[in-house]
């Protein structure tokens, strides 16, 4: 047993983030370089961790993010290994190198503390998504783990003449200096989206990549109850 | 304990079977065609550098033996012997090779497979259907390949010309398929420090063939992991998580246990030597390879206070004194830096088909090309790019009669215009499938999208104990692609005399003709003991050729 069982014990360590299979993240904890991650999507860790759910900084950034009472986040410290994952979903774990990445806020598993973060809303769109599409752009030379609900795809935007436009649910990032907009289709009779008559897209111009997930999966476990 | 690869898929020989006599199994078969399966014996440049290596009907084996032409047997067209210590050096890699002998065309091919068995046990299967391809004359199955170690690989490539194209393609000027340095199964030589290039010599030269390497991490091909299919996604995330590095957390002599070197005792297995029946603890080393002479420090194995293979010496990049954590080992990906690189795997690929998958999970179709519009699931849209119109697909249509009868409508969306849309739904596995001509039954809910030039209608089939009185299936003919989604990976059965799936699993059947389909479908009232009779399972009945397809969830 132990024999078939071994195969899947961690691989060494060789950067600060890395994944354990598809759908866990491992990351190498050291004194000093803290990490935020999403609340509750620690599944093990090794070492001595700490972790700070709710931390002051987050409130500040994110007192736009929930009215309710907690933040998302949680702020983890310490030495050791810690091993996230987010019920089941793809993780894809991204080496910023001065880069800047929008994730949406259901999507995003965990970044350096050191990073450069912010949370915004995406205009125009509060009103169509039910939950409200917030999303979190992270910027600076660190890593970011975020989810996908299976396996995803990116797309150049630039690519194209024309727009890219991404059913909301299935967004998982993009480009921060992407212009986005909100489409919202008049055409009668037109029906995308889930379910409703109403059809609305995120549509997207410019120069960068989107990512999506091939899952319209709209709930928000990030969100807190607001 | 066979493992079923899908086209691409690759994967070391040792991981597969320990033994090195090997007998690989080719079935292939079409209505009223011939094959000739061959075998090229190809060198370092992807040549048939010297044909006595070109194994077919003529020329049943070369010259020491290493490659034998066994005739059909056991179920197989064709049958291959193939002694891998035994091939000389300069043959690099054995392409198994499908050709068409008179008229025909690939597409027309039944179900096949190319199969390895060594010791009686089947170890490996790379099934293939005739759906897979369009009007090639011939197809690579595939190929044994020698990269640091023998490897085995599900090509599944289609080939314009006959038998004469492909034996000009390996030895006239440039092989253009696919070469095995595809993914970097290796010590990703990518991987940044300079330091992993000193760690071999630390180690000392191994005598064996094989390059030191880290078995390939957990979730990575070759395992028969769910990989992706594309190659091209593939590669990238082989690389990263193999790159042999330090173990930061782990002093050497102490192995705490994720400073482990990555020895997997399935995957660190090697040609002869026998599974020791005592497992080793776990988390501990794969016992030593079987090249290294007793009491030489074992490949893979980390000798106290040696630096074990792939990390690093100390004072190296990555290495910490022991009790000094200080900074986490911020090694590149091996992919390289930044956000470009890290995303790459996932890149959208362009194949210039209408359709396209992406990964599993989503599928492409460019309405640009080919000009009729698809109509697809509503809701199945998670992107487009261009100006597309989604119309509603409504009245008169399958889901009303589905919707009315079950209470669960099926609706769809005619999309048009000039564009790409991406089409996905709750990360379902999606298969396309194209038809020429063929006929295909697909249960109701199974179907995401496919293209308007397709007839189609719907079928019923009732019977007791269905779900919602019947069992709703759209039967597509015509030619064009039909996208079918699966929950998991399914299981595409052949039809014989005794074939039942459970009318909640099943996805799809071939309808070799309109006809067929109702005298198939047999429905079958099964109450076993203690069970209410509820479970209706449906008996497929057809000429040899059909397939039925199961998805392992009931709907």
């Amino acid at each position: 047993m132990n024999q078939q069982l071994a195969g899947f014990a961690p691989t060494p360590v060789t950067a600060r983030m890395e994944n354990h299979g598809h759908t866990m993240l491992k990351v190498a904890m050291a004194t000093g370089q803290d990490l935020y991650a999403r609340t509750g999507s620690m599944v093990a860790y090794e070492g001595f961790i700490q972790y700070e759910p709710n931390p002051p900084a987050v409130r500040q950034i994110a007192s736009q993010w929930i009215t309710g009472e907690g933040a998302p986040l949680m702020k983890c410290a310490g030495d050791g290994l810690l091993y996230l994952a987010d019920y089941g979903a793809d993780v894809v774990v991204i080496n910023l190198n001065n880069d800047a990445l929008s994730v949406n806020g259901t999507n995003l598993l965990a970044f350096d503390a050191h990073l450069t973060w912010g949370v915004e809303r995406v205009k125009g769109l509060a009103k169509f998504a039910g939950q409200g599409l917030w999303n979190v752009a992270v910027q600076g030379t660190g890593w970011v783990a975020i989810t996908s609900r299976g396996t995803p795809i990116v797309v150049d935007c630039g690519r194209g003449e024309d727009e890219t436009y991404v059913d909301p649910d299935a967004l998982v990032a993009w480009s921060p200096n992407l212009k986005v907009k909100g489409k919202r289709s008049f055409k009668a009779g037109s029906l995308i989206g889930r379910g409703s008559g109403e059809a609305y897209q995120m549509a997207f111009s410019g120069q960068g990549i989107v990512v999506v997930q091939p899952s319209e999966d709209s709930t928000d476990r990030l969100r807190i109850r607001n | 304990m066979a493992r079923e690869f899908q086209r691409g898929h690759k994967a070391k020989i040792s991981d597969l079977t320990s033994g090195t006599d090997l007998y690989v199994g080719v079935q292939i078969a079409g209505p009223g065609l011939t094959f000739d399966i061959s075998c090229f014996g190809l060198d370092a440049n992807e040549q048939l550098s010297d044909d006595r290596y070109f194994i077919f009907f003529n020329q049943p084996k070369s010259p020491e033996e290493s490659i034998q032409l066994l005739g059909a047997q056991a179920g197989d067209t064709e049958s291959f012997r193939v002694t891998l210590d035994r091939i000389p050096a300069n043959i690099h890699k054995l392409s198994f090779t499908a050709t068409l002998d008179g008229a025909g065309q690939m597409s027309q091919v039944g179900p096949g497979y190319i199969r390895i068995v060594a010791g009686g046990e089947e170890v490996v299967k790379y099934a293939f259907t005739g759906s897979e391809f369009t009007t090639e004359r011939a197809v690579m199955l595939g190929d044994f390949y020698l990269k640091d170690v023998w490897r085995f690989a599900a090509v599944g490539q289609g080939f314009d010309g006959g038998l004469e194209a492909l034996l000009k393609n390996f030895g006239g000027e440039v092989a253009e398929e696919e070469a095995p340095a595809a993914p970097p199964q290796g010590a990703a030589p990518s991987f940044a420090p300079p330091a992993q290039a000193a760690a071999p010599p630390a180690f000392g030269a191994p005598a064996a063939p094989q390059a030191p390497q880290p078995a390939p991490a957990f979730g990575a091909p070759p395992a028969p992991a769910p990989v992706p299919q594309q190659p091209i996604h593939a590669a990238p995330t082989i690389a990263a998580p193999m790159a042999p590095a330090p173990a930061p957390h782990a002093p050497a002599p102490a192995p705490a246990p994720y400073g482990q070197p990555p020895q997997q005792p399935q995957f660190g297995q090697v040609p002869g030597q026998s599974a020791p029946p005592a497992a080793p603890p776990y988390g501990q080393q794969a016992p030593p390879f079987a090249q290294q002479p007793p009491g030489a420090p074992p490949f893979g194995q980390q000798p106290p206070g040696a630096p074990p293979f792939g990390q690093q010496p100390p004072g190296q990049f990555g290495q910490q004194p022991p009790g000094m954590p200080q900074g986490v080992p911020q090694g590149v990906p091996a992919g390289g830096a930044g956000l470009q690189a890290a995303l790459s795997p996932y890149k959208e690929t362009a194949t210039g088909q209408r359709w396209t998958s992406q990964n599993q999970q989503l599928m492409r179709v460019d309405l640009t090309m080919g000009g009729t519009p698809v109509l697809a699931r509503q809701g199945s849209m998670v992107m487009y790019q261009g100006k597309v119109d989604f119309g509603y697909k409504g009245a008169g249509f399958a889901g009303r009669v589905v919707g009315n009868a079950t209470g669960q409508e099926m609706q769809l969306m005619r999309c048009t215009g000039r564009g790409q849309v991406f089409l996905a739904e709750e990360g379902s596995h999606l298969h396309p499938i194209e038809l020429q001509g063929d006929g295909i039954c697909v249960s109701a809910e199974s179907v995401l999208a496919f293209d308007e030039s397709l007839q189609y209608e719907v079928r019923r089939i009732e019977g007791h104990g269905i779900p919602g009185g019947a069992l709703f299936t759209m039967q597509f003919q015509g030619t064009g692609t039909v996208v079918i989604k699966t929950h998991g990976v399914p299981v595409v059965l052949p039809v014989t005399p005794t074939t039942f799936a459970d009318c909640n699993a099943v996805v799809a059947w071939s309808s070799a003709s309109q006809v067929i389909i109702s005298s198939q479908v047999r429905l079958r009232r099964n109450a076993y003991p203690g069970h209410s009779g509820e479970t209706v399972n449906l008996q497929f009945r057809g000429a040899p050729g059909n397939f039925i397809v199961v998805q392992p969830y009931e709907v």
